[in-house]
This record gives structure tokens, sequence and C-alpha cells, in this order.
């Protein structure tokens, strides 16, 4: 957006001082002074950046400096080494499970809050549905990390009951305990989505379905699911996006069987200091999120025509 | 007349409220029957207990000679079309009307010449490709009709089908859905709150008030002889004169009218039924005729000052106080070719009829 006020703001100089002054005057001109302080933000907190890291992962690494010689060397090695390829997989399948789980674990609350909670208490609702939020991440991540353990609240809670006579250990420290705890975090951000689309359906076309012979299970497969499907879309695509790059949670109770693409990406740069590699696989891990997420927003496209009416 | 549904003695509550109270009716095959009344009055919520939306605090009511209790809107054999239209908004037109043929027993091909059949029915032939978001109201509204025509229903409930068209397609709609009611031959229940929408086109017409059937009667019986005040001040115009009721005698009613004198009336006058003391008589506007110089009256004659003129081109509405009498006449007269329209303030004469006169007690 910085870039288009800059290309706007240019032909006018170099034109006549008439068009300079009409253009002050116009909307187009409020519009852009009022979006340039978040523009400015943006352009020098993620254009730079981005553009900084484009640039580092093109350069060569040498010991403890970057040199200035242009080599896709980088690029071969994030792709073809093994080790990053299993990373990168683990990554985008760990944030596909994360997601799937908790789309489906999401639609059914938000249906329950749509459909069944009376419409003074809705807000009430998606209040509770909130709270987890009053709590850092991390710390959130921490508390997993508790009940998860190996002396945790799952596992003296189940041997106490007799159920198990020693602690589960595939429950942290590996891919499992990742995929719990960030489907527990995100779980709102797909709630929240999914009830918006669930509001929006009109009541009248549950009736009308059961009234062309439709039991409440086909009407809801023939109508409320295809009429929610931008919302499960915008969920899907919430979840995915910010999990795939998780940081945090992998670290904490992913253990070494559970480390993602950013904790491959945060060791290049602060441990082995190589700059261009890391940069390498930020760059690919984004390729690929996008790559995804423009499918997705191509299948939105597709179900929100439908909604237009 | 054999009936398709039979509703007795239903009640609705929704919490404290007392939505129906007590509906009896029974409701013909083949009939184009009318649910009319003010919005509140509980129409829409019986036509929802028809198709099942809704289940009864008490009564019971049969569809077909069967009972319905318990049975669910999908297994009933009514269809409806909503006042909103309903029309899933993910489907073409074609995926709409073929909705409810899912377990149809036909073809694939067989279906789809059904679909293509019932579109043409409702003028919409070659629609069928089309997304159902892009088309216009009354489209949409035919898109609902053929949808519901399609499953060949007993009885197909219209929910104020017309309310939400403009007055030159809504004038249109009235005309074809007789047509297509003559056509298909089943029953079709109609609630509106548009008093000459139900006069249009129904063969009886429930006037509903509060939860209960004030007059269930043909059209013109209900314009001509209204039980009670209310209903008669529902539909179309009625001037009221206040009036005490002499003697009732069998088949004779005396009745001294403010401002016109005595009448004797007929006891099909008072379809409310009549008891001496103190009531009111109305008459419709057209029953009064103003007397131009030179006619000579039918009936008897009141003189009065007119307060009120309204030209509507073809009829001029009048609003005259006769003496003796406070209150304005509505008076509507044809604007033949030589009749001038009267002014205000002019002195005329009346000319009534005592046989057009309902008495409410």
């Amino acid at each position: 957006m910085g870039a288009t006020g800059a290309n706007r703001g240019q032909p006018a100089i170099m034109d006549a001082k008439t068009r300079w002054g009409r253009f002050r005057r116009s909307e187009a001109a409020s519009g852009l002074l009022l979006i340039s302080p978040t523009a400015l933000y943006a352009l020098l907190m993620l254009a730079v950046p981005l553009a900084a890291i484009l640039l580092y992962s093109v350069l060569t690494d040498g010991y403890l400096t970057v040199e200035w010689t242009p080599t896709l060397a980088n690029y071969a090695e994030a792709w073809g080494d093994p080790l990053y390829r299993q990373v990168m997989l683990r990554s985008l399948f760990v944030s596909a499970t994360v997601t799937l789980v908790t789309v489906l674990l999401a639609y059914p609350v938000a249906y329950y809050v749509s459909f069944h909670v009376s419409p003074s208490r809705k807000s009430l609702w998606l209040f509770l549905i909130t709270i987890p939020f009053w709590t850092s991440y991390l710390i959130r991540v921490f508390l997993w990390k508790v009940i998860l353990g190996f002396n945790g609240v799952v596992n003296s809670s189940l041997m106490t009951l007799g159920i198990i006579d020693e602690p589960l250990t595939f429950i942290l420290y590996n891919v499992n305990a990742v995929v719990i705890t960030l489907a527990h975090a995100y779980a709102p951000f797909a709630i929240l989505p999914i009830f918006v689309a669930l509001e929006k359906i009109d009541r009248s076309l549950l009736e009308a379905s059961q009234d062309l012979g439709e039991s409440r299970l086909l009407t809801f497969w023939r109508v409320t699911l295809p009429l929610s499907m931008p919302g499960v879309v915008a969920a899907v695509l919430i979840v995915f996006i910010p999990t795939i790059g998780d940081y945090v949670t992998p670290q904490l109770v992913g253990g070494p069987e559970g480390r993602m693409i950013s904790n491959a990406i945060q060791l290049q740069y602060l441990r082995l200091d190589n700059y261009p590699l890391g940069s390498a696989l930020a760059v690919s891990a984004m390729a690929i999120v996008t790559a995804v997420s423009l499918v997705f927003l191509f299948l939105n496209r597709r179900f929100l025509r439908v909604r237009q009416q | 007349m054999k009936p398709i549904i039979q509703i007795r003695d239903v009640h609705k509550y929704y919490g404290d409220y007392h939505a129906l109270r007590g509906i009896n009716v029974d409701i013909g095959e083949g009939e184009f029957f009318s649910l009319l009344g003010p919005s509140g009055c509980g129409k829409t919520t019986l036509l929802r207990t028809i198709a099942g939306f809704e289940d009864l605090s008490q009564g019971t009511i049969h569809i077909d000679g069967r009972l319905m209790e318990g049975v669910p809107p999908n297994k009933r054999p009514t269809n409806m079309v909503f006042q909103s239209y309903a029309i899933f908004p993910h489907l073409t037109v074609a995926e709409n009307v073929g909705f409810g043929l899912r377990r149809d027993p036909r073809t694939p091909a067989q279906k789809a010449a059904a679909v293509e059949e019932a579109l043409e029915m409702v003028g919409l032939k070659g629609y069928g490709g089309r997304a159902a978001h892009a088309l216009s109201g009354g489209q949409r509204q035919r898109v609902a009709l053929a949808r519901a025509l399609i499953l060949k229903p007993r009885v197909l409930l219209l929910d104020e089908p017309l309310s939400a068209l403009d007055k030159k397609l809504r004038e249109q709609m009235q005309s074809e859905l007789r047509r297509l009611q003559r056509q298909v031959g089943i029953t079709f229940i109609l609630v509106t709150h548009d008093q000459e929408e139900a006069l249009i086109m129904s063969d009886r017409i429930a006037v509903m008030f509060e939860g209960q059937i004030a007059q269930l009667a043909p059209p013109q019986e209900l314009y001509r002889r209204p039980v009670t005040r209310q209903v008669a001040e529902f539909i179309g115009v009625m001037n009221f004169l206040p009036a005490s009721v002499a003697t009732v005698n069998g088949a004779r009613i005396d009745v001294e009218v403010a401002g016109l004198g005595t009448v004797e009336l007929a006891a099909e006058q008072c379809p409310g039924g009549a008891r001496s003391g103190k009531g009111s008589v109305g008459f419709r506007p057209e029953t009064l005729t103003i007397l131009f110089e030179g006619e000579t009256p039918r009936g008897r004659v009141a003189e009065g000052t007119v307060e009120e003129v309204t030209y509507y081109g073809d009829m001029t509405y009048y609003g005259v106080v006769p003496d003796g009498v406070d209150v304005p006449l509505t008076i509507s007269m044809r604007n033949l070719v030589g009749r001038r329209v009267l002014e205000r303030g002019e002195r005329t004469r009346v000319a009534w009829d005592p046989a057009a006169l309902v008495l409410f007690c």
C-alpha cells in the first residue's frame, strides 16, 4: 500500500501544478493520508525485513559473515537436504492435522451456539469462548506441559484411577503434544468465523428443506453445511497459516522429534549463524504457505459467489 | 365438500401467550382457502401448525384423514411457499425446483423433464440453469411455487407470498395463483393480511382476530354480512351509525337509526344475532347514492352536507354528514359521463336502501 501511495504521488509532482492541487483535494488523497501511518509502519516492519530475508537467501554464507556472492545453493540445500525436507513435511503434517482437528471440533461448538443458544445468551457464549486469550500464549503452552508431562495431570489421574501402570510417554515431547496444544490454542479462531457463517443462514431455508421432504440430517448436509463453507474455509486459513510457522509450541512441548520449520530456521540463524540458509528456509516455508492459502482462497471465492444475493 | 384438513379445538401457547384459542375448521379438497387477519392474529401460526413447524398445545389436526400429531414436516402431504421464498442461494433454479425429488424413484432424465415442466407451469421455461441468487422477487416466488408443486402435495400452504411484490406484480400473481390452483386442482391455503387479496382469490375466508376465527364465509357473504363490527371494519370500508333495536319479532327487527329514522330489517341482516338494546348499523359506501339534480330516488332519502371530496379518476369518494348525525358517511360514486363532482360544503340528497344495512348488536 505504501508503494501505491508513492506511485500515485509521483506523476502528480511531475505533471502540472493544477493536477497536483486537484489530487491533494481529492478523496484518494485523504484516503492515502489516512492510511499512511499504517502503511509506513507496514513498510518498515514488514516489507523491509521481508526484502532483507529475500536478499539474504541468495547470498553465500561465510564463517560468521555473509558474502556478497549471489547463489542458489541455499535453496538447493533447503529443498534437497532430507533433514530439512522432513522438517518441512512434518510442519505441513502438524499444521494440517491441527487444522483438521480444530475445525472438526470447532464446528459443533459454533453450530451449538448459533442454533441452540437463545439469542440473548449468544454474546455471553462468545465471550466465554475467548477466555483462553486472557492468559498469555506462552503460559498456556507451559500449562499443557504440566498437563501432559511425565508426572502431569493426565498421567497421575490415569495412574490413580488404575487405568495405567506407568506414565504415558507418547503425549509429551513429540508431535502429538504439539497437535494437542496448538488445537487448543487456535480453537476460538476457528469457532468464530464458522459461527458467523452459520448466523448468516436464513432459518427459513432449513424449514424449506424439511418441508420439501428432507430429514434434519440431510438438511444439514444439503443446506447448512454448504452455506457455512465460507466460514469453514476462513477457519482453515486462520488456523493453518499461523500454525505452520509456530515456534513456541514445538520448542516447548515438541521435543526433538516434534521440531518444526521455524525451529530449524531459528537454529540456522541464532545457533549456526547461517543467515542465508535460514532465509532460504523461511522463504521456502512462506512460498508453501502461500500456495496452500491460494488454493483455499480460490475455494472460498467459489463459495462466496453463491452468497451474493 | 370432502374435507382434506380437519382442525379441531386447536390451542397454541408460547409461554403465557395464547396464540391460538380454540380453532375449529374443515378445509375442503380443492378449495382455495384464506386465513385473513391483522398481524399477530395467529394466522401464520395456524399455517405453521398445519405444515408441522409448530406443535399444538392442545387439539388435533387431520390431513387426508391421518392424524398429524408427531408427524414431522418432511412426512406431511403439504408443501409451503415461504414469505421470504426461502430459495436455496447455493443452487441453480433447476436444483432448487428438483430439491425435493432426491428420493423420487424416477430416472435423472425423467426428473429433469419434471423440473422443466414445473418451470414451464410457472412461466420460467428455460431458466433452469440460472443461479438462484440472480433472480428477481417475482421470479423467486415462481421458483418457490414450482419447487412446492412439483412434489404434488395434497395441500399447498402459502405464507403471505405476495406481500413482498410491488402492486402490479402482485395483481398479476393473484390471477396467476388462481389459475394455477384451478389447473392443479389441489387445496391452497393462503395466509394474508390484505383483505382485497383474500376477496379476489378465495373460495372461503377465515377472518382471524387474537387467535380465534371471527368469521368463516365465502367472500360475498363476508363482505355483505359481516358478523361483527370488527370483521366489517377489517373487510373493505363500512359506515357505522348508532342504532337502537326496539323490538325483535321473529324474522322482523325494528331498529331506530340515528339521523335516518326507523327501519325494519330482516333477520339475515343481523348475522351476528339480534337482541333489543343499543347497537349500530353499518353500510358499505356503494350502497349509498348521491342524488343529483332531477334524479328520482329509489328507497329512502336523507339530506346532508358534503364535507370531503376525494377524486380517484374512475370514482369519487364523498364524506357526507347527514342532518342530525355528527359522523360523515363515506359514499362512493362512479364518475359517469355528464355527472359532475360535488364540492365541499354543498347540500345534497342521499338515497339509501334499508335492505343494504347490517345490524350489529
